[in-house]
């Protein structure tokens, strides 16, 4: 079980902006690693676009699954794990993440900061603890708080329909036209 | 624009060239690959050196690889001639490209066999091809061949020993030959489980891998305990990290299989001599005859009989506890995957199996075993191992007696624990209750409804395959 990348993204009104970005390609194949990268990155920023806010979700796209979490605030991260991984321990992580972040880099920076200007390290030392899930937090924990809230999974990216109105949201899903609700 | 056969050739020529200097310039490389490359860059070499990995750009394959296929096919068929050299690096180039074109390898296998070519070269470019082709199954065939060349080497270079000592060459060199033998093997076997465990990281039950990781066991390290000890605790880590990779769980069953067979060997040739010699066995009954015959050989085993057959006994017990405990405590943590309610079922079944053949033993050597009776929380504490998972701890008292009643002729009952003469304590065995009350707690709070459904087919094996079986 693997964790490929770990991205905080700012969402704003019509794109989501990069602030900080770790990402472990170990496992890949070297001459590969360059264009996975770049495929992860670009990912990422259309899974936070096309996240509601306020909500959670995981997408899965060819053998991997992302985890999304846009915040209230329109703070957003996104991990892209293999589909072993737990996922309950993705949303610990990102939650804890944002947590962090949010405490460390002033919100002022969100809109329009990047990766070279953006003050936050930790991300990389994340993403490598929680390689080993159970090394990382508690997963019970998790658990009880996810208990309410509605985790939607998609099975393909491109099923990810741009959220333009909120409505239209709670429609698709009512109609369970694409995803199903965990 | 299409190239001419003539630019195709010296293109080729040069690009091979490459390859080979690449790997003179540094023998250090341990990864190749393709470069997604579509257009060649003026006059540069496809060939790309980066921190030990050497890699090709994309465009040039199909100018290379047909060529030299063809080569190398030519020559097969006597209509062109290649010397000794030309055809180690057109082998190589191919093998690095395709490493399923079996004649590259049986070409190869020529040349080791004429001596011009190291069989750990061929090891190495092996290694190398699996980097980028994991599974390739005449890579591992291969290998397999090559290592049997190597194992007759060593067992040549053993006899060869036994003449030289015969003809009064000292001891000492004699030993430090064998030393020397000895290390090469355990370097060589050890080269062989890396190698299979990179390639099972890098696809998802290899099943090639491991099949060959298990035939490396059976030829170099059979009746090895502590070498299968080692791995079986080495891959511990490894599929904690990989829980739905079915050929690593089905590894560990070989281990255990393994281990339990070449440890139970105590336990059956012990009881075939008259008991009278050992006196720390207190009066029991005749000795339970099974298969094993008495032999002159045996009469040294005797006196050692109890006390080498308890630690085998624990021993056994120990390492079906503790799979069992692995097990559950995956089950637990990664809720929903089939491959440890598989391993769970094999682990069982062996265990059950062994408890049917062996269990007359126990009765032996009753008294002097301690069983931990569930009813004694004191005893638990002390360092015992609970097989039973997590569940047992609600459950495990009001089942304690239930369990020898269900499970009909299993191990005496004891009310009061003795310890072993060695002071261990022997933990909790696992039991067809314990399973059943395993299943009862994942049940209980389990939301996730693959875990459910694999938990429910787990009890119905239960009652269908174990329960019937007395």
């Amino acid at each position: 079980m693997k964790l490929y990348s770990l991205s905080i993204l700012h969402k704003g009104a019509t794109k989501a902006n990069l602030l900080k970005a770790a990402y472990d390609l170990s496992s890949f194949s070297f001459f590969q690693r360059s264009s996975i990268q770049e495929f992860m990155t670009f990912t990422s920023a259309l899974i936070v676009e096309r996240t509601t806010q306020g909500s959670r979700a995981s997408v899965k796209e060819q053998e991997y699954l992302c985890h999304v979490y846009v915040r209230n605030d329109n703070l957003s991260a996104v991990v892209i794990a293999d589909t072993e991984y737990p996922q309950r321990v993705c949303f610990t992580l990102l939650d804890k993440v944002l947590e962090e972040f949010s405490r460390q880099v002033d919100s002022i920076d969100w809109p329009s900061g990047n990766p070279e200007t953006i003050n936050y390290k930790a991300l990389d030392i994340h993403l490598s603890k929680y390689q080993n899930p159970r090394e990382a937090d508690a997963m019970t924990k998790v658990q009880a708080e996810l208990d309410e809230t509605k985790i939607i999974l998609v099975n393909n990216l491109h099923k990810l329909r741009p959220s333009i109105l909120i409505e239209d949201e709670i429609n698709a899903r009512k109609q369970n036209s694409c995803c199903e609700i965990m | 624009m299409a190239e001419s056969e003539e630019e195709v050739d010296v293109l080729v020529q040069r690009v091979v060239k490459d390859i080979i200097n690449a790997f003179k310039r540094n023998p250090n490389i341990d990864e190749i690959g393709v470069i997604p490359c579509p257009e060649a860059r003026y006059n540069r070499s496809p060939i790309v050196l980066v921190e030990n990995k050497l890699g090709v750009e994309s465009w040039c394959v199909k100018f290379l690889l047909p060529y030299v296929h063809n080569k190398l096919l030519l020559y097969r068929q006597r209509k062109h001639w290649l010397d000794r050299e030309a055809l180690v690096d057109i082998t190589c180039t191919l093998l690095l490209l395709n490493p399923d074109f079996t004649t590259a390898w049986n070409v190869r296998k020529e040349l080791l066999q004429s001596g011009v070519l190291n069989p750990e070269k061929d090891l190495y470019l092996g290694k190398l091809a699996l980097t980028k082709f994991p599974k390739s199954p005449e890579t591992w065939i291969h290998r397999r061949w090559v290592l049997q060349q190597i194992l007759r080497q060593f067992s040549a270079e053993g006899q060869t020993s036994k003449q030289q000592q015969q003809q009064g060459e000292t001891e000492q060199a004699d030993a430090e030959r064998s030393q020397q033998l000895g290390d090469h093997l355990a370097r060589t076997l050890h080269q062989e489980m890396k190698v299979c465990c990179d390639a099972a990281c890098l696809y998802p039950s290899n099943y090639n891998a491991w099949s060959h990781r298990i035939w490396v066991l059976q030829h170099m390290a059979m009746g090895n305990v502590k070498v299968f000890h080692d791995e079986l605790s080495s891959m511990r880590l490894w599929v904690s990290m990989h829980v739905s990779d079915h050929s690593g769980f089905h590894y560990r069953q070989f281990l255990l299989k393994e281990l339990i067979t070449e440890l139970s060997q105590p336990l059956s040739s012990a009881t075939n001599s008259p008991q009278h010699n050992s006196s720390t066995v207190p009066s029991s009954s005749p000795s339970h005859h099974s298969q094993a015959q008495a032999n002159g050989e045996l009469s040294g085993v005797e006196a050692a009989g109890e006390e080498e057959r308890q630690p085998s006994f624990t021993t056994i017990i120990q390492l079906f506890c503790q799979e069992i405990e692995l097990c559950s405590d995956l089950i637990h943590s990664f809720p929903g995957h089939e491959t440890l309610w598989s391993h769970r079922r094999h682990v069982f079944y062996l265990w059950h199996h062994w408890r049917r053949e062996y269990q007359h033993y126990s009765s032996n050597g009753g008294s002097e075993l301690v069983h931990l009776n569930d009813s004694d929380p004191g005893l638990q504490t002390v360092g015992a191992q609970s097989c039973a998972g997590r569940g047992e701890s609600v459950n495990g008292q009001g089942h304690a007696t239930e369990a020898m009643e269900v499970d009909g002729a299993s191990f005496p009952e004891l009310r009061d624990s003795k310890r072993l003469k060695t002071g261990i304590l022997l933990p909790d065995p696992p039991a067809l209750s314990s399973e059943y009350s395993f299943v009862s707690s994942i049940l209980d709070d389990c939301c996730n409804p693959e875990q459910r459904r694999f938990a429910l087919a787990y009890e119905k094996w239960l009652d269908t395959v174990i329960g019937h079986q007395p």
